[in-house]
C-alpha cells in the first residue's frame, strides 16, 4: 500500500521537520561560533595559541585595565615563546558583576571594588583561594570618596554635613548593584561615627543615621552604577555628585571644568582584584590569569594605575599623604577602622537595622 | 490526474490527500515553537517565583520601594493607556477621514516609534530635556522637571505607545459604513453628535484593545525609562527596573535574588496576561482574533 | 414628502475650523512628541561632521557590535517568520479548542518586560538552571553568550509576524487555494503559489516590525550577554557603553544608524505596498 502522503506531501514533511530541527542546530552553530576555543572545552587542558581570558570588572577603570591587559599581553608573549593572550573585557556595576558570575559568567579574573562582592562570588563557591590573605589583601588600587562640584564650588561642599542642605541635589550610585555606592555611604557612616563631621557626635550610631537621612533626602537620582552616576552629573544634572577621586579626576582631564571637594574625613576605597579559580580552571587558563593578577601588584602595573587611572598607592599612609597634585587627607579611614565590611553590610550600615537601611527608609518612606 | 465526468461530490479528504497528517503536523510544529520558546520560560519564572510559596513574593513586595513601584508602573500604564488612546483614536480619525496634504507624511511618522529603539529614545528625551539644553533649562526654570521626574517617564512611555492606538482603530475606521453616519448628518446631526453617537460606540472596542495593548506595553518598558528616570524608589522607580535591582542580592535589607525577581514577574505577568486575554476578546475584526 | 431642512452654511464653516483645529492639534502632539527627539538624534549625531562618521563606522568595537546585532537580527527574522507563518495558518485556518489561549500566549511577549526575558534566560541556562546541566556537560556556553542573546531576541520578536499575517490570512479565505486543491496542487505548491504570494505584504511588513524589534532590543540583552567588550556587546549595548565611557558622539552615531536602518526597512516595505496595491487597481 502506497504511503497516504504524496510524495510532495512527504516532501512538505520533511521540509517542517528540517525547520522545525534547524532551530537547535542554529543555536548549537552560533554557540560554538561565539564562544572562544578556551571555554567550550571541559576535558584535560590542552595548551592554546590563544588562550583567552574572561575580566569582569567594574563600571569605572577601563582604561587602566586597558592599557594593564594589553601591556600584559606583550610581555607575554615575549616570554613565553610568542603565545598571544586574548583579553574579554567586560565593566558594569561591581554588585551586577558578581551576580554575573554567579549566574554563570564565565569570567577568569573578577575586578571588583569591593569586598563583600568578591565574598559573593565566594559563596557561590567559585573561588577557592583564600584571596582575603593573599598579597596586599588581593587589593590592586585604591582612591577616595569625594564631593564632584560645579565650577566655584557654589553650595559651598565641604563637608558630609554640608550635603544635608536643604534643596541640594545629589547624585550617588545604587547601593543595590553598584560597589561605589558602598563607599559613598560608609564614608559618611565613618565620618560622622569618627566624630568628623561638624554637628554630629561621634560614635553614635543614631548620629550617624539621621546624618545619612539628611543626605538621602536630597539624592534625585540612583544610577546602576558608580560612572554612571558621574556621566549623568557631568551632563548637568544635580549639585554634587559623591564619587571616587579617580573618576573624578579622569573626567576633569577629560575637559570637565566641575571640581573634586574631598571632606577632611573620607574612607580609602580598597578595590581588589582576583582569580575566579573555578572558571579559570575551566577554561584551562589558571596559570595565566593568576599571572596577570600577580602582575597587578608589580610597581609597573601600580605606576599605570595611578598614572592613567588616577587612583592612590595602596598603602594607607601613602595614600593619605597625597602628594604630585594629589591633596593630602586629614583623616583617611578603611573600611576595617570601622568595623570591617563583614560587620557594616550584615549590621551596622547594611543590615536590617543598619544605619543607611533605616535612614533610607526615613528618606524615602 | 482524474479524467472523471461524473458529478459525484468530491469529498473534502480525497481533495486533499494527506490533509488529517497535514493539519496535525501544523498544529504539532505551532505548539512545539511556542510551547519552547514561551511557555517553558512563562514557566521557568512560575516555578522559580513560587517554589517557596509566597514567600518570596511576600519578601519581594517588602522590599523597599517595592510596592510604590509597582503602583507607579500600574499608574503610569494607566495613564499612557488614556492619553494615547484619546490621541490615537484622534490620529486614527484624521487620516481616515480628513485627507491633508502630508497626511501620508504624517501617517509614515506615527509608525517611527516601531523603527527606533527605545534606548534611542531615552537617549533623545535626555538630550532634549535635560537641563543642558535650551529646552530643559527653560523648563526647569518654570518648575517643570522632566528628567528624572515622573514627566520624563510619561514622556517616553508615550512616544514608545503611539502607534498602538493608531494601528488598532484605523482598520476599523476604514471599515465602517459610511451610510449610517451620512444618515445622521442628513437628518442634522452635526459632526461632534454623529461622531460621539454613531462613530465612537463602533470603535469603542478597538479603541479598548489598543488602550490595553498601550497598558501592557507600558508596564514592561525598561529601554526607555531607565535612562530618563531617577530610579528612585518611591518617586521614580518602576516595576522593570526594581525587578532588574531585585537580581542582585542584598538590596536594601531584604535579600533579593532571582527568587524574588521572579515573584515580581510573575506578578506582573499575571496583569499581561489578563490583559491580552480581554484584548483577545475586545478586537473587532470579524474573523480576526476573536474566537467563541 | 417632508423638506429635510437644508445645512446652514454657518455650521459648514464651523466645521472646517474644527477639522483644522483637530488636525493642528495632532500635528502639534506628533511633533513634540516624536518628530522633536528625532531631530534631535539627527542634529547630535552629524554635529561632529561627517569624517567622524566614518572613523566611527572604522572601529573595530563598533563593526562588531554592528555585527553581532546583524546575526541576532538575521537568526531571529528567519525563526519568527517561518514559525510564524505555521502558527498564523494554524490559528486562522485551524479549529480547536482554547484557540484564544493560544493566541493570548502569542501576544504575551508584547507585554512581557524585557528585563522578565533576561531572567527567563537566566533560570533556564544560568548555573542552576532547568537546561544548564545539558549545555555545561557539551561544554556550550548558552547564558552570557550569543545564543542566549538569539533566544531572548526570538521570545520578543516572536509576535509580529503571526499578527501581520493572520487577519491577512482571514480575510483571504480559503477559495483560491481550494481551488487550487481542486486543480491538484499539492499542498506544498497550494503554499508556495497560493498563499504564500496573497500574505506577502502581510508578512513583509511583520518581517520589518521583527527586525526592527530586534535591533532595538537593550533590556534582555543586557542582562544576558555580560556586555563583553567587542565580543557580547550589541549596537544597543555599545550605545549603552558610549555614553558610559566618553564617547558620546560614537554612541549618537550608533544611534542614528539603528534608527535610520529600521525607519528606512519599514518605509520602503510601505512603499512598495503602496505602489503594489496602486498597480492592482
Amino acid at each position: 500500500m502506497k504511503s497516504i502522503l504524496r510524495a510532495p506531501d512527504r516532501g512538505r514533511w520533511f521540509k517542517l521537520v528540517g525547520a522545525a530541527a534547524s532551530v537547535p542546530v542554529l543555536m548549537f552553530a552560533a554557540a560554538c561560533g561565539g564562544t572562544s576555543s578556551a571555554s567550550s572545552t571541559s576535558g584535560p587542558c590542552k595548551p592554546s595559541d590563544s588562550p583567552v581570558i574572561t575580566l569582569a570588572a567594574y563600571s569605572n577603570p577601563y582604561d587602566a585595565y586597558g592599557k594593564l591587559t594589553s601591556t600584559f599581553t606583550s610581555d607575554w608573549k615575549d616570554s613565553h615563546n610568542g603565545q598571544s593572550v586574548i583579553f574579554q573585557m567586560s565593566f558594569a556595576g561591581s554588585t551586577t558583576q558578581a551576580t554575573n558570575i554567579v549566574n554563570g559568567f564565565p569570567a577568569d579574573v573578577y575586578a571588583s571594588s569591593l569586598d563583600p562582592d568578591v565574598g559573593l562570588v565566594q559563596k557561590a563557591g567559585l573561588i577557592t583561594h583564600d584571596w582575603q590573605n593573599d598579597q596586599d589583601g588581593s587589593i590592586v588600587a585604591s582612591s577616595v570618596v569625594g564631593f564632584m562640584v560645579r565650577p566655584g564650588n557654589p553650595k559651598h561642599i565641604e563637608n558630609w554635613n554640608d550635603l544635608t542642605q536643604s534643596g541640594l541635589q545629589i547624585l550617588t550610585p545604587d547601593p543595590a548593584q553598584s560597589g561605589g555606592a558602598k563607599w559613598n555611604i560608609s564614608a559618611a557612616y565613618g565620618a560622622a561615627m569618627r566624630g568628623q563631621v561638624p554637628g554630629v557626635a561621634p560614635n553614635d550610631p543614631a548620629a550617624a543615621e539621621k546624618l545619612l537621612e539628611g543626605i538621602f533626602k536630597n539624592v534625585t537620582v540612583l544610577d546602576k552604577s558608580a560612572n554612571d552616576s558621574f556621566k549623568n552629573f557631568e551632563s548637568g544634572n544635580g549639585d554634587v555628585a559623591i564619587t571616587y577621586e579617580n573618576q573624578a579626576l579622569a573626567g576633569i582631564a577629560a575637559g570637565s571644568k566641575d571640581q573634586f571637594i574631598i571632606p577632611p574625613a573620607t574612607i580609602q576605597i580598597q578595590t581588589p582584584t582576583v582569580v575566579v579559580d573555578k572558571n579559570a580552571e575551566k577554561h584551562c587558563v589558571e596559570p595565566i590569569a593568576n599571572a596577570f593578577v600577580k602582575y597587578l601588584h608589580t610597581p609597573d602595573a601600580q605606576e599605570v594605575f595611578q598614572t592613567i587611572g588616577y587612583e592612590r598607592p595602596i598603602d594607607t599612609a601613602a595614600a593619605a599623604k597625597g602628594g604630585n597634585g594629589y591633596p593630602a587627607v586629614k583623616d583617611l579611614f578603611t573600611a576595617d577602622d570601622i568595623g570591617g565590611w563583614d560587620k557594616l553590610v550584615s549590621d551596622t550600615v547594611f543590615g536590617p537595622d543598619g544605619a543607611f537601611t533605616q535612614a533610607f527608609k526615613a528618606a524615602k518612606g | 490526474m482524474q479524467a472523471t465526468a461524473t458529478t459525484r461530490p468530491i469529498s473534502r479528504a480525497r481533495l486533499r490527500p494527506g490533509a488529517a497528517i497535514g493539519r496535525y503536523s501544523l498544529r504539532g510544529v505551532a505548539f512545539l515553537y511556542l510551547g519552547l520558546f514561551i511557555l517553558i520560560p512563562v514557566a521557568a519564572v512560575l516555578q522559580a517565583g513560587f517554589s517557596n510559596g509566597l514567600d518570596d513574593l511576600r519578601a519581594a513586595l517588602n522590599s523597599f520601594g517595592a510596592r510604590n513601584a509597582i503602583e507607579l508602573t500600574l499608574v503610569m500604564a494607566a495613564l499612557t493607556a488614556v492619553i494615547n488612546g484619546v490621541f490615537g483614536t484622534l490620529l486614527a480619525y484624521i487620516f481616515v477621514r480628513m485627507p491633508f496634504p502630508g497626511r501620508d507624511l504624517l501617517s509614515t511618522i506615527v509608525d517611527l516609534p516601531f523603527a527606533v529603539p527605545t534606548l534611542v529614545a531615552g537617549v533623545m528625551l535626555v538630550a532634549l530635556y535635560g537641563p543642558n539644553s535650551t529646552v530643559g533649562g527653560w523648563l526647569a526654570d518654570h518648575g517643570i522637571h522632566v528628567i528624572f521626574a515622573r514627566l520624563g517617564i510619561l514622556l517616553a512611555l508615550l512616544f514608545v505607545t503611539l502607534p498602538l492606538v493608531v494601528r488598532a482603530v484605523q482598520p476599523v475606521l476604514l471599515e465602517l459604513d459610511l451610510a449610517e453616519e451620512e444618515a445622521a448628518r442628513v437628518l442634522g446631526a452635526g459632526s461632534w453628535t454623529t461622531f460621539r453617537k454613531i462613530v465612537l460606540p463602533a470603535l469603542r472596542p478597538a479603541i479598548t484593545a489598543g488602550a490595553l495593548l498601550v497598558f501592557a506595553r507600558s508596564m514592561g518598558e525598561f529601554g526607555a525609562i531607565v535612562f530618563v528616570s531617577g530610579n528612585i524608589p518611591n518617586q521614580t522607580l518602576t516595576a522593570p527596573v526594581l525587578i532588574s535591582q531585585l537580581l542582585n542580592p542584598t538590596n536594601y535589607g531584604s535579600s533579593g535574588g532571582p527568587a524574588e525577581a521572579a515573584a515580581v514577574s510573575s506578578l506582573l505577568f499575571g496583569f499581561s496576561f489578563v490583559v491580552v486575554l480581554v484584548t483577545e476578546r475586545l478586537s473587532s475584526r470579524s474573523s480576526g482574533w476573536f474566537f467563541s | 414628502m417632508t423638506t429635510v431642512p437644508a445645512r446652514p452654511s454657518h455650521p459648514r464653516s464651523r466645521e472646517r475650523l474644527i477639522r483644522g483645529a483637530l488636525i493642528a492639534t495632532a500635528l502639534v502632539y506628533v511633533l513634540v512628541l516624536l518628530v522633536a527627539p528625532l531631530a534631535g538624534i539627527v542634529y547630535y549625531a552629524l554635529k561632529a561632521g561627517l569624517g567622524e562618521i566614518g572613523t566611527t563606522y572604522n572601529q573595530p568595537d563598533i563593526r562588531h557590535a554592528f555585527y553581532l546585532t546583524g546575526i541576532i537580527m538575521i537568526v531571529t527574522v528567519i525563526v519568527t517568520s517561518v514559525f510564524g507563518v505555521i502558527v498564523a495558518l494554524v490559528l486562522a485556518r485551524d479549529n480547536f479548542r482554547g484557540k484564544a489561549l493560544v493566541s493570548a500566549f502569542v501576544d504575551l511577549p508584547l507585554a512581557v518586560s524585557p528585563v522578565i526575558v533576561g531572567l527567563m534566560a537566566v533560570l533556564l541556562f544560568g548555573r542552576g538552571g532547568w537546561f544548564e546541566p545539558f549545555f555545561a556537560a557539551q561544554g556550550i556556553q548558552i547564558v552570557y553568550a550569543l545564543p542566549s542573546m538569539i533566544l531572548v531576541t526570538i521570545f520578543i520578536a516572536i509576535p509580529f509576524v503571526i499578527r501581520e499575517v493572520v487577519p491577512v490570512l482571514e480575510e483571504l479565505g480559503t477559495e483560491e487555494e481550494q481551488a487550487a486543491w481542486t486543480l491538484g496542487a499539492s499542498r506544498w505548491q497550494t503554499f508556495r503559489r497560493v498563499t504564500l504570494p496573497n500574505i506577502r505584504w502581510g508578512l513583509l511588513y511583520g518581517i520589518a516590525l521583527s527586525a526592527a524589534r530586534s535591533i532595538g532590543e537593550v533590556g534582555a540583552v543586557l542582562i544576558v550577554s555580560g556586555s563583553l567588550q567587542g565580543q557580547t556587546e550589541t549596537a544597543t549595548l555599545y550605545i549603552l557603553r558610549a555614553f558610559d565611557q566618553y564617547q558620546d558622539q560614537q554612541g549618537y552615531i550608533v544611534a542614528l544608524t539603528l534608527a535610520a536602518f529600521s525607519i528606512v526597512l519599514l518605509i520602503g516595505i510601505e512603499t512598495l505596498k503602496r505602489r503594489s496595491t496602486r498597480r492592482a487597481r
